[in-house]
């Protein structure tokens, strides 16, 4: 199986445009959004600034397209060419085939959350402890399986040219219900109260918190908890409703 | 084609399907079908589109499962045989991850392989060496098909099984993939592939089974199937007008075309074909009397049980 997780890793830094689109694009997004604004300003109800605020948010952002864009995309595209099927003919155990997609996934994830905080730290003079940056690599990083599920999940759900499409609704779903892109603070109230329980909203906030120094918001985590229950129970399920149909 | 039980380990048998049975809607893909393979035999396995052969194989490499029946690959059920490195294969629908280059995929199918065989030696055997830095997805379809007799090829399995194995191939690239096919069957190994270039059952094969609607319809030698299929062919020229009611009349006759000169036709009985031919008074030159090749041999054998189920 590791050898299989190591041909997806090579594969995954070798698609240089994948890389630079989950990599670079979530720190342009962040100088768009936090660009002009200055150190003082605070989001709403928060205590932070909107550049610290907005840099958890992007690192989320980044994480969230990296294993949930490339995963769903590529797993619906070698079920059709046959590739799944040619690799039941090995000894590799079926969840290996996941696990190396969840592994090439995470790999891309990483950077694309480290490069987030080292512009935010250079351009706009964000300031962290250091178990704070540690922290919240940590849980951005570890947060983002419970999207590299979804990802999987859809890349069994879906084929062809439908997975695309459903792939950017559900992203760009996400990533706006979940705050990612502008804080829910400036939602209407009846968005607001529903956002709260968008997994993507309680993947940042899980972040925001660290900044805080704060304790994560035990909502938060059960929201993440049974999202990620969620995801990989329907992948597992999907995956072996596949498997049937050969 | 019960083999007698001796010791165990020697009289092993590679492959045994027991009355299996697979249905999709009420197409009847798999009919109780039953059949032993030996360990070094070469088979072939023919049969027109939707035939059952694609989900003979699925069924064989547990890609499916059989509604009824039971498969069994050295004896165990075929999971079991695959995680065990016993069996290697190609499939027709099978893909290939792409992106990656040819020696990378090679040595992935290496590590996952409990005896591998050096990836040197894989890449040589399949002709794939002079690509080996290639992508993947950069390949023409016959260098596609021979990477992926890599992949099935790349430990030391018992049983080789190759679905279509030179589909999108040209003759010359044909001929020199038989010869790598040989020479798998030639170090032991149980070959079984499906193909539907007759010619290569008939080069290579030294058992073609004949599968039509998911039932064995015919199991033997190449030779043995021309024979069952009973006729010869017979051709001639004529000069002048040919009057072809009169030869159409003719005896035991199946089948009769004319274009221009030369009339060819198919017999059940060639000896009193001919005979009636000069009894017309007719002078038949360049006369050719000749078995079936293995194509005609089907395609007749096929014809007769459709005549036979409508």
């Amino acid at each position: 199986m590791n050898s299989l997780i190591r041909l997806e890793l090579v594969r995954a830094l070798r698609n240089r445009k994948f890389l630079f689109f989950s990599v670079i694009y979530p720190s342009v997004l962040f100088l768009l959004i936090a660009g002009s604004a200055d150190d003082t300003t605070k989001v709403d109800g928060t205590g932070l600034t909107l550049p610290t605020y907005m840099m958890v948010s992007m690192a989320s952002f980044g994480a969230l397209t990296a294993v949930l864009m490339g995963n769903s995309e590529r797993i619906a595209k070698e079920r059709e060419n046959g590739w799944v099927r040619q690799l039941r003919l090995t000894t590799l155990p079926g969840r290996g085939y996941v696990l190396a997609k969840t592994a090439g996934a995470a790999v891309v994830s990483l950077p694309s959350i480290v490069v987030v905080f080292a512009v935010a730290a250079t351009v706009k003079n964000v300031r962290l402890d250091a178990w704070q940056w540690l922290a919240l690599t940590g849980a951005i990083w570890v947060g983002s399986l419970v999207f590299a599920a979804l990802g999987v999940a859809l890349g069994y759900l879906a084929s062809g040219d439908a997975v695309r499409p459903i792939t950017m609704i559900v992203y760009f779903g996400l990533s706006i219900l979940g705050g990612l892109w502008m804080p829910t603070t400036t939602f209407p109230q009846w968005l607001q109260d529903m956002a709260k329980w968008v997994p993507t909203h309680a993947y940042a906030a899980l972040g925001q918190s660290i900044e805080q120094s704060q304790a994560p918001h035990a909502r938060d985590i059960v929201v993440l908890a049974v999202f990620f229950a969620l995801f990989t129970g329907g992948a597992a399920w999907l995956y072996r409703k596949d498997t049937l149909k050969a | 084609m019960t083999k007698t039980t001796g010791a165990p380990a020697r009289q092993e048998v590679a492959v045994a399907f027991d009355r299996v049975s697979k249905t999709y809607g009420n197409v009847h893909a798999v009919d109780r079908l039953s059949l032993t393979l030996h360990p070094g035999e070469t088979v072939a396995l023919l049969g027109p589109n939707g035939a059952g052969k694609s989900t003979t194989l699925d069924l064989l490499l547990g890609l499916r499962q059989p509604d009824s029946g039971t498969v069994q690959v050295f004896g165990t059920g075929p999971r079991e045989a695959i995680v065990a490195g016993r069996v290697g294969a190609m499939l027709q629908s099978g893909g290939l991850m792409d992106e990656v280059t040819v020696a990378e995929l090679v040595t992935l199918a290496c590590a996952l392989h409990p005896r591998p065989h050096p990836v040197s030696d894989v890449l040589a055997r399949a002709g794939v060496t002079p690509i080996a830095d290639r992508k993947v997805n950069k390949l023409s379809g016959g260098q596609e098909q021979r990477v992926r007799f890599a992949l099935a090829t790349a430990g030391d399995s018992d049983l080789i099984v190759l679905d279509e194995p030179t589909t999108g191939m040209d003759v010359t690239a044909r001929q020199a993939f038989w010869a790598t096919m040989r020479d798998q069957a030639d170090q032991g190994r149980t070959v079984l592939f499906a193909t539907h270039y007759l010619e290569e059952a008939d080069a290579i094969a030294d058992r073609v089974l004949v599968l039509h609607r998911g039932r064995l319809l015919a199991d033997g030698t190449a030779a043995e199937i021309k024979a069952k299929a009973g006729a010869r062919r017979v051709s001639f020229d004529l000069e002048g007008a040919i009057d072809e009611p009169a030869l159409r009349a003719l005896p035991f006759l199946t089948a009769l075309t004319v274009s221009g000169q030369t009339v060819r036709m198919q017999s059940t009985d060639a000896d009193a074909t001919v005979h009636a031919l000069y009894g017309l008074g007719l002078y038949p030159r360049n006369l050719e009397v000749a078995g079936l090749g293995l194509e005609q041999a089907f395609v007749a054998l096929t014809a007769a049980e459709e005549a036979k189920q409508s």
